[in-house]
């Protein structure tokens, strides 16, 4: 009778310990997941920026340093790996971009051409795709985080190798513009 | 309800109050079956019990497992595939990436009247509808907010909460309607072991009488609270109340509604398109519009979140 009681107690335990390790390795390999739409999505947008660079300049040659930092974003950004530096890249095409379609609010003719819309419409939903797989990732990493710090996950963070994961912070230069105050 | 409006208190709200119903479904039954058993004694009704709950087990099953294929023929509603609308594959691929579901069925439903649904036993057999008119009149924001809200009622599995809610209404009525059934047709015969307090007889009529309403109204119920849950996990999905918020306005201020072929599928829209104004609150499967609005409103009111 003690045998089975006993036999039982270690089994439950052994259930448990299965269980807190299953999903530490299920929350990072989400998160993983998530990393990686991310990048799909952005590879998706450099895929789409050669052409829209090309359409902007047959009606407005002559902003050339709007292509031109939208290109140099853009090298930048595919060479990127680390989640800081994929963020930071990130950040800085999105603003480019702003900046290029922010010129071509000036040109009339371009804005009706078809092809510019519907790269337009490509554009914007791959820019919503990017922020909502940068809003999945983040909700995991926060999951993730959580149960790496908090008992009685964190018991088993070492064993099953996870740790916590960082953020996917995109800086935007228009949010740090803290306002100068002067007396 | 109207003091917590963040979308995260809101969800576990929502899914507290499903369960607290679904667990007083299960009294309900249990309470006719008593009833039953103190009426007519042991002999009769120890199996009429299991037959009405496999008869409306068969019945919703059937129709829960094969619920994609059995509602596209219950509305009319064509499968399209990318090439017919990529404005709106577009859409529904970015709430498919912000709620981390895989990819649904997509279909169209030729009417007048701006409306959408979802259904589908699981995720991976989920299929998402919309009505001609509501891609004319919903401009992004607003599309994406009614997307977000049918991808939730496919998270949250509704489909299932529903069939559940169905079956125990369905085996609900069929055993008060038998009871009924005997007491007529063979009242005096099978009464020598039957209770025979008649306090609690009276009552255990009462309980077979009264259990098909309360049954139906505890099914709406808690089809309302799965709205109350898909708005708010929809808010959790694109982060922006507004959208849904808008949609939901432009729905209100529609008078037109979805010719359907069968009421039988009538909880499945966003929208009711049962006239709301003939049946009483208590009975209805959606919240009042204004309420749901009004809860956006204030989800709104709270900044931007993440």
């Amino acid at each position: 009778m003690e045998i089975i009681l006993i036999l039982g107690a270690i089994a439950l335990l052994v259930l448990f310990v299965v269980a807190q390790y299953n999903r530490l390795v299920r929350l990072n390999i989400t998160v993983d997941e998530a990393f990686a739409q991310i990048e799909v999505q952005l590879k998706r947008r450099a895929d789409l920026i050669p052409n829209l660079v090309e359409t902007v300049k047959g009606y407005a040659a002559h902003e050339q340093s709007t292509f031109d930092a939208v290109v140099t974003a853009r090298a930048k950004s595919t060479s990127a790996s680390t989640v800081g530096e994929v963020a930071a890249a990130d950040g800085a095409l999105t603003n480019a971009l702003r900046g290029l379609l922010a010129v071509a609010e000036a040109y009339p003719d371009l804005k009706a051409s078809t092809n510019f819309l519907s790269l337009q419409e490509e554009l914007s939903t791959t820019e919503n795709k990017v922020s909502f797989a940068r809003q999945f990732y983040n909700d995991n990493v926060r999951s993730l985080n959580q149960a790496v710090a908090t008992i009685p996950t964190s018991f088993f963070a070492g064993l099953a190798k996870v740790s916590a994961r960082a953020f996917y912070e995109v800086e935007n230069p228009a949010d740090r513009n803290v306002p100068n105050v002067k007396f | 309800m109207a003091n917590s409006t963040n979308f995260r208190e809101l969800q576990s709200a929502n899914k507290g109050k499903t369960y607290f119903l679904l667990a007083s479904m299960g009294l309900l039954t249990w309470l006719v079956a008593y009833a039953a058993l103190t009426y007519f004694g042991a002999g009769t009704t120890s199996f009429i019990v299991p037959i009405a709950v496999g008869i409306a087990l068969v019945g919703v099953w059937g129709s829960y497992y094969g619920s994609d294929k059995l509602v596209i023929t219950m509305t009319g509603a064509k499968v399209i595939t990318r090439e017919d609308a990529p404005e709106l594959f577009n859409l529904i691929e970015e709430v498919v990436i912000a709620s981390g579901l895989p990819m649904p069925k997509v279909a169209i439903v030729e009417d007048t009247a701006p409306n959408a649904f979802a259904t589908g036993r699981d995720p991976e057999h989920a299929l998402i509808a919309f009505t001609t008119r509501i891609l004319e009149v919903m401009d992004r924001d607003e599309l994406q907010g009614v997307i977000a809200h049918e991808m939730s009622h496919v998270a949250n599995r509704d489909t299932l909460v529903s069939a559940v809610a169905a079956t125990t209404a369905g085996a609900i009525a069929i055993l008060s309607d038998f009871m009924m059934r005997m007491m007529w047709f063979s009242g005096g015969r099978d009464r020598r072991d039957r209770n025979s307090n008649p306090i609690m007889l009276v009552v255990s009529l009462a309980v077979m009488i009264l259990a098909p309403i309360a049954a139906v109204l505890l099914k709406s119920a808690i089809s309302r609270k799965r709205e109350s849950l898909a708005d708010a996990t929809a808010v959790s999905y694109t982060r922006n109340p507004a959208g849904l918020r808008k949609a939901l306005e432009v729905l209100a201020s529609d008078t037109t509604v979805v010719r359907q072929k069968s009421n039988a599928v009538a909880h499945i829209w966003i929208e009711s398109p049962l006239d709301g104004k003939s049946v009483s609150k208590l009975f209805s499967t959606h919240p009042p519009i204004e309420e749901r609005i009004a809860t956006l409103k204030a989800m709104e009111s709270l900044g931007p979140t993440n």
